[in-house]
């Protein structure tokens, strides 16, 4: 026992110090078969997606034999006028949204924080409803509403509907860092003579930063890919991506679409590792907002 | 630094530094501070004494200005403070989490006052840097507070409450969260400082110790009133209420009944003599407070009151061995005995031994 936790302390030593020797203890409380599960769940989510990347560059219109490496299909989604508008509309949703629900969602969970009204309680639960609601009855109901109002459907309608429906994500991420925070700090501030809109500029804003900033590129990233809301609330043209692609799958799979899926990963990929690396980049090495539920 | 007490307190008018008339708070139906009515004079260590909920800490946030007083009135150097929002008044907190800014560094955390009063560049610089060495962080100045311990972060909420110069400095029971050794250590250079800048500190605490040892006057609370206002000596020594005997230090209430001027008969039936006050009529029921330490076990002196009892029970506290001893009936009384070269008290009583107890009539008190 006593051995084992004197070898277990100087491992990072040793493992720096004589690279390549086997000093690693033997792991006791770690079952080995755990690495299995990790290979497999790594195998199941990441394998479809591997497959559509690596046919996005088949040179063959074949989606069962890859007979070499081309970017036609790449080629073939820029020269697509409609699929380009598309691209651009989403990428314009997806902005919009990040930058109306952010605002929206951080004041919101500043209210709901810092206001010491009754309201507040009430509000903290219904604020967890778009959370909980399947996204279809969300678009089924926005649908409804916006006929009833007498609303054209467009790229307007859908972005109401999908901050309405992000707002919740933001202001539960920023709602969590701001009771980290404390209400002590602000008040410090207030008491060596910061008034309060100093005090928010000063010292709750850069406290909340990290979190803000996570919370706006994780928006960006629902949204952008979105589905649901989107088909429902959207008008006839342009259609945001993922709509086009399920109607243009109807007629048939086109590598095109593997060309088209493998993009969109990319830039949900790339905001995802951004809400993860810049609050750290940011912030200091303490500031790990959990973002995606716990460790990142 | 080199304010005096009389030169802070700068217009000796005897204006006190806070005026508490008549303050009450109320929290919906519950009222956490009651009819509240002190005096803090310029230049005093006062301590707010109370276990947790007596209203301390809202006591000081309506000084800080973060709540209003739902009744009566606060004056802040004869200045009513009511319309005085907290960022203009001249009062300045440490808190019980310290509450740093930890974006900013220490030289900032301690400017951040100054910046906020537009004071010269150059000026805040210096002053920054007189506040670090008074509270001993001279060369820590880049440090993020994350990085300091528990004591080092005091120190720099303390520098920072104080660069300012206010004419009341909050203390929040600032040494809650530090171990004991290190507690008694900046119980001592707290005070120090205080004497060395000259500013009323008003202190909350729940540690009697803390308040007894540190205040030039200490005001003990209990449920929203002040139960008793003074020196840390007649506090303790002669407490007005049986609630401050109980809070500051162990006490022994025992009651009794009056039967003659000048005498208490015990619940055991046992009766002894003690001072009185002019107007107890024989007859009234009233209760004896002796402290631990004045009470002296078979070792009985000439004019000592005298009780016999059976020990009931024996702590080792290491300095000293608690003792308590069962009169007969409930009553009790806890005596503490030193553990000295000659003999340790552990070993002089066992469990179950008779004992006779024995202490001076002027060291017990009559309480109502």
């Amino acid at each position: 026992m006593t051995a084992a936790r004197g070898q277990a302390l100087r491992l990072p030593f040793s493992r720096r110090g004589t690279a390549g020797r086997e000093t690693r203890p033997k792991e006791f409380d770690r079952p080995r078969f755990l690495k299995w599960f990790l290979v497999a769940f790594l195998v199941f989510t990441l394998a479809p997606i591997a497959i559509v990347a690596l046919f996005s560059l088949n040179s063959s219109k074949s989606l069962q034999h890859f007979d070499g490496f081309s970017l036609q299909w790449y080629q073939d989604f820029l020269n697509d006028q409609q699929l380009r508008e598309s691209l651009f509309a989403s990428l314009e949703i997806a902005t919009v949204t990040m930058v109306v629900a952010t605002l929206l969602g951080s004041t919101l969970a500043y209210g709901l924080v810092r206001s010491r009204t009754r309201f507040s309680g009430a509000t903290n639960v219904l604020m967890l409803i778009p959370l909980v609601t399947p996204e279809i009855v969300a678009g089924v109901s926005a649908l409804l509403l916006f006929t009833q109002l007498g609303m054209q459907l467009s790229l307007a309608t859908i972005m109401i509907a999908q901050v309405t429906f992000s707002i919740s994500y933001v202001t539960v991420i920023v709602r969590a860092r701001l009771s980290g925070l404390g209400r002590e700090v602000e008040e410090a501030a207030m008491d060596l003579g910061a008034t309060r809109l100093q005090t928010l500029r000063l010292i709750t804003l850069p406290g909340l930063w990290p979190a803000i900033v996570a919370a706006a590129l994780l928006v960006f990233a629902l949204s952008f890919d979105d589905f649901v809301l989107s088909f429902f609330t959207t008008g006839t043209s342009p259609q945001p991506l993922p709509v086009r692609i399920y109607s243009s799958i109807r007629f048939g799979v086109t590598p095109t679409i593997n060309a088209i899926g493998t993009l969109m990963m990319l830039i949900s990929v790339t905001t995802i590792v951004l809400a993860i690396a810049l609050p750290r980049l940011v912030g200091r090495r303490e500031d790990r907002t959990p973002l995606l539920g716990g460790e990142v | 630094m080199t304010a005096t007490p009389a030169e802070a307190g700068s217009s000796t008018d005897g204006t006190p530094a806070i005026l508490f008339d008549g303050v009450t708070k109320r929290f919906g139906e519950t009222e956490a501070v009651k009819d509240m009515r002190i005096e803090i004079r310029r230049g005093e260590f006062f301590s707010l004494l109370g276990p947790s909920g007596c209203g301390k800490t809202t006591t000081l946030r309506m000084v800080a200005g973060f709540e209003q007083p739902s009744d009566g009135r606060i004056f802040l150097e004869g200045e009513p403070v009511e319309a005085i929002p907290p960022y203009r008044r001249n009062v300045n907190t440490v808190f019980q989490s310290y509450a740093l800014f930890e974006h900013l560094n220490v030289a900032d955390n301690v400017a951040f006052g100054q910046q906020r009063k537009k004071v010269a560049k150059d000026e805040i610089k210096r002053n920054v840097a007189e506040m670090l060495e008074l509270v001993q962080l001279t060369g820590r100045e880049q440090a993020k507070p994350r990085e300091l311990s528990g004591g080092q972060q005091q120190r720099v909420a303390l520098a920072r409450a104080l660069i300012n110069r206010p004419a009341v400095l909050l203390l929040d029971e600032p040494l809650g969260s530090l171990d004991l050794k290190l507690r008694k250590q900046m119980q001592v250079e707290l005070k120090e400082i205080q004497r060395e800048v000259g500013i009323t500190f008003v202190y909350v605490t729940h540690d009697q110790e803390e308040a007894l040892s540190m205040s030039d006057r200490i005001a003990v609370m209990h449920d929203g009133h002040v139960m008793q206002c003074g020196v840390p000596e007649d506090v303790y020594e002669r407490p007005e209420e049986p609630f401050v005997a109980g809070f500051i230090g162990i006490s022994n209430l025992v009651e009794g009944t009056v039967t003659d001027p000048g005498t208490v008969e015990l619940a055991s039936g046992v009766s002894v003599s003690a001072p009185l006050p002019a107007d107890c009529r024989p007859g009234d029921r009233v209760r004896i407070a002796v402290r631990p330490e004045k009470i002296a076990i078979d070792q009985i002196e000439p004019g000592m009151v005298q009780l016999e009892g059976t020990v009931e029970q024996r702590v080792y506290l290491g300095m000293t061995t608690q003792i308590t001893v069962a009169l007969g009936g409930e009553a009790r009384l806890v005596a503490l005995e030193q553990n000295t070269y000659r003999a340790r008290a552990e070993e002089r009583w066992e469990e179950g031994h008779r004992l006779t107890l024995g202490w001076h009539p002027e060291h017990c008190l009559i309480l109502r």
